[in-house]
């Protein structure tokens, strides 16, 4: 095979060749929306279904200022190599005007560097980290709690009417670590309290009854248990199965709100507690009117809080561009962008599903860009496919909070 | 036999040319052509993703061509490429942003620790094979990124962010046409230097070491040391992918980014392309990862296509893209040898008339 060298030059210059000649989606006088969540996980297809659903509802009612609404819904994975082609697939391919996403906050982070270089306002709907908006970025809103208000929302429930000897119990994704790291952080801070027992865990993990039986010698008060769903799950059944009693109260990342937890749980998940944004059980009108939505459209008993604030994300996204300035020209990409941020930024008092209203400002701060500052916790009171909990309390926090 | 033919021309054409050539043409010279002739790319995609899909490209290339150094020549079965080539990224990125070395010091640095780290794989390798070996390295692969999600001064499941880009003459690469130029010539570098090893000695040896160990250590090949050696040389390639992945913007790295699913994707290109080939390696790499971009928006049933795509590849074309390139050109070859033998057979019997 002679000069391989010029081969490969034809062979990437075909494959260019294909490159180029794909289809640069940009239609002047649409309104182009890039969603990039986790989808390959238990209700994760109907988040993205619900988003895309929300926002180009209003085509059929002749569009937003008489302007069509494009989605363009993209799997990430929770991978932060996938959102990173996402995020670039939706600002120089697909030119959209506005970013939502994602759900995984190790991947909402390098998605907020690009969008903020290439100055697209990009919206996070379920991401819990506090970094993402400590960096800074001027392009950057959440609508989801963060956590430097989620891990206070039971740290103080919980100190104030359980204990203060936590045995903390938690694997090494991002959920896991930020919610035991910060309830830590706050007993530390507010009762000077060490943890009773410490341990870390993996994801893959199946099998945590080593730890749980040393922390049941140790006689604790709470035992914290940070993790996603099917970790949150093992860890709360086995608690039991290694005989640590009732009274010792379980507290869990804002993770346990999904659905799985309480059916891969069963009767072991009654009185498992945790910090969220929303709950089925909330009784206002417009709660249980979205309930209604999600139980007949998507066939989902009781909604959790990341079909809340994905759905909350979206009428956010509305009100921003029924208020915004937009031209819709390939020329006015930037200034159409400038303006749906600017919009974004003048969202005050709002309504919604959210335990209380969410602000936003100017300031790239997280003081501003935190907008949704009110966190509920909630308990379970029966386990398995037919689920339970009540609303346990509703804490709100000033914008500094935690800072 | 007949695709060893093709193999030694291919051999030929790519470390040292072919005796006939090599008065006329340094072997060089055709990868230089290369180079300029893929300068302008850039300028002809139509965006800016379509040059991060080619930098992702240029990255897998160097990943597949590595890994075809010790599955394809070499014939051991590792799945531990993915994790060699974190060690890469995570030294490079440690380097460059706690040790304040440029990319040019850092990228070099980490491909000298994933070498060292080859080596350690390696060693299993001596008295494993198949899938024993699989297993070793799996478990191998696990560790690395088990222990890279629990090490907070890694960032660990959160990722590690605020890479540098490269600087070339002080000029920031922190943008992907820029960083194309970077990519590019070490890609081809890379294959430069895989067609090299395939015709020195080392090539023959890992390739007697495939075909069986055991003749090869009767003909005096040190089983041991070419093991380790192809371990190591496709260790080296992998911390070179892994750096380079680590400082493209926006310079971020997670220990999700190098689990078993996207060793499978790379082992796919390798099959897909043609395991033992390195132009193989190059068409896999290519093709997987357009795949992957194209089939993104199928959400649910992108997952469903790529299996249908390594299911049918494994059934229908075992020896991938590359095995079929090979039966072409044998049959070209055979067809020229049998028209050659006739030509002079009929100018035999003209003579004898």
């Amino acid at each position: 095979m002679p000069y391989p060298g010029i081969r490969c030059a034809l062979l990437t210059a075909a494959m260019a060749t294909g490159l180029a000649a794909a289809p640069a989606r940009a239609e002047d006088g649409v309104i182009r929306i890039g969603i990039s969540l986790r989808m390959i996980v238990e209700n994760g297809l109907k988040y993205g279904q619900m988003a895309k659903d929300e926002l180009e509802a209003v085509n059929a009612e002749g569009g937003i200022n008489g302007k069509k609404i494009e989605v363009i819904l993209l799997d990430d994975e929770c991978k932060p190599d996938k959102g990173i082609a996402n995020v670039n697939r939706f600002i120089h391919q697909n030119k959209v005007h506005l970013v939502m996403g994602s759900v995984c906050s190790s991947v909402s982070m390098p998605q907020v560097d690009i969008t903020t270089k290439e100055e697209v306002p990009q919206i996070v709907s379920s991401s819990t980290n506090a970094d993402i908006t400590k960096k800074g970025s001027a392009w950057v809103f959440r609508t989801s709690v963060s956590e430097r208000f989620y891990a206070s929302v039971h740290a103080k429930y919980l100190s104030e009417n359980v204990g203060k000897k936590v045995a903390y119990l938690y694997t090494t994704d991002t959920a896991g670590i930020g919610f035991a790291k910060d309830y830590m952080a706050f007993m530390r801070r507010t009762y000077k309290v060490e943890p009773l027992y410490e341990a870390q865990m993996q994801e893959s993990d199946l099998d945590f009854r080593a730890h749980l039986l040393k922390i049941k010698s140790l006689n604790p008060e709470v035992l914290a248990i940070g993790g996603q769903l099917d970790a949150i799950a093992r860890i709360v059944q086995q608690s039991y199965e290694v005989g640590i009693p009732k009274k010792v109260r379980r507290v869990s990342a804002s993770a346990a709100s999904n659905a799985p937890v309480p059916e891969l749980a069963g009767d072991a998940v009654v009185g498992l507690a945790f910090a969220a944004a929303f709950s089925c059980k909330d009784e206002r009108p417009v709660a249980q009117a979205f309930v209604k939505m999600v139980q007949e459209k998507y066939k989902v008993r009781c909604p959790d809080h990341d079909f809340s604030q994905t759905y909350e994300t979206a009428q956010l996204i509305k009100l921003a561009l029924k208020n915004a300035k937009l031209e819709l020209t390939d020329a006015s990409l930037k200034a159409d962008r400038a303006a749906i941020r600017d919009a974004l930024a003048n969202i005050r008092d709002y309504h919604g599903l959210a335990a209380g209203p969410i602000n936003f400002c100017a300031d790239p701060t997280p003081q501003c860009r935190d907008g949704n500052r009110t966190g509920i916790l909630v308990e379970y009171t029966k386990g398995g496919k037919d689920y339970d909990m009540r609303v346990l309390a509703r804490v709100g926090f000033d914008p500094d909070f935690g800072l | 036999m007949t695709a060893d033919i093709v193999k030694n021309t291919e051999q030929r054409a790519g470390g040292g040319a072919s005796p006939s050539r090599r008065g006329s043409v340094h072997p060089i010279v055709p990868w230089i052509v290369a180079w300029a002739c893929l300068l302008p790319l850039p300028f002809l995609l139509t965006n800016a993703y379509t040059q991060y899909v080619v930098n992702v490209i240029c990255i897998n290339v160097i990943l597949a061509v590595g890994l075809n150094i010790v599955k394809g020549f070499a014939g051991q079965v590792t799945v531990g490429h993915m994790a060699l080539a974190a060690i890469g990224a995570y030294s490079s990125a440690v380097l460059s942003t706690k040790l304040g070395l440029p990319f040019w010091g850092a990228m070099p640095a980490a491909m000298l620790v994933t070498g060292l780290a080859g080596a350690i794989v390696g060693v299993p390798s001596f008295r494993l094979e198949g899938a024993y070996l699989a297993l070793a390295t799996l478990g191998l692969a696990e560790a690395v990124r088990i222990i890279i999600s629990g090490t907070d001064w890694l960032g660990a499941s959160l990722g590690y962010a605020g890479i540098p880009p490269p600087y070339l003459a002080g000029i920031a690469l922190d943008d992907y046409r820029s960083y194309y130029y970077l990519a590019m010539p070490l890609a081809l570098l890379g294959l430069y230097f895989a067609f090299s090893i395939l015709s020195s000695d080392i090539g023959r040896a890992l390739k007697a070491l495939r075909e069986d160990p055991l003749a090869a250590a009767a003909s005096g090949v040190n089983v041991r040391k070419y093991k380790v050696t192809a371990f190591v040389l496709s260790a080296l390639y992998a911390g070179c992918a892994g750096s380079l992945q680590a400082h493209m913007a926006p310079g971020f790295i997670h220990p999700n980014s190098y689990t078993i699913t996207e060793m499978i994707t790379l082992l796919l290109m390798v099959v897909f392309g043609g395991i033992g080939h390195i132009w193989g390696g190059v068409i896999g790499a290519i093709a997987v990862t357009l795949i992957d971009d194209l089939t993104r928006d199928y959400l649910q049933y992108r997952m469903v296509m790529f299996g249908a795509v390594i299911v049918l590849t494994v059934m229908f074309m075992p020896s991938g893209i590359g095995g079929l390139i090979d039966d072409v050109l044998v049959r070209r070859r055979f067809k020229a040898i049998r028209r050659r033998r006739a030509g002079v057979a009929s100018v035999v019997a003209a003579d004898d008339v």
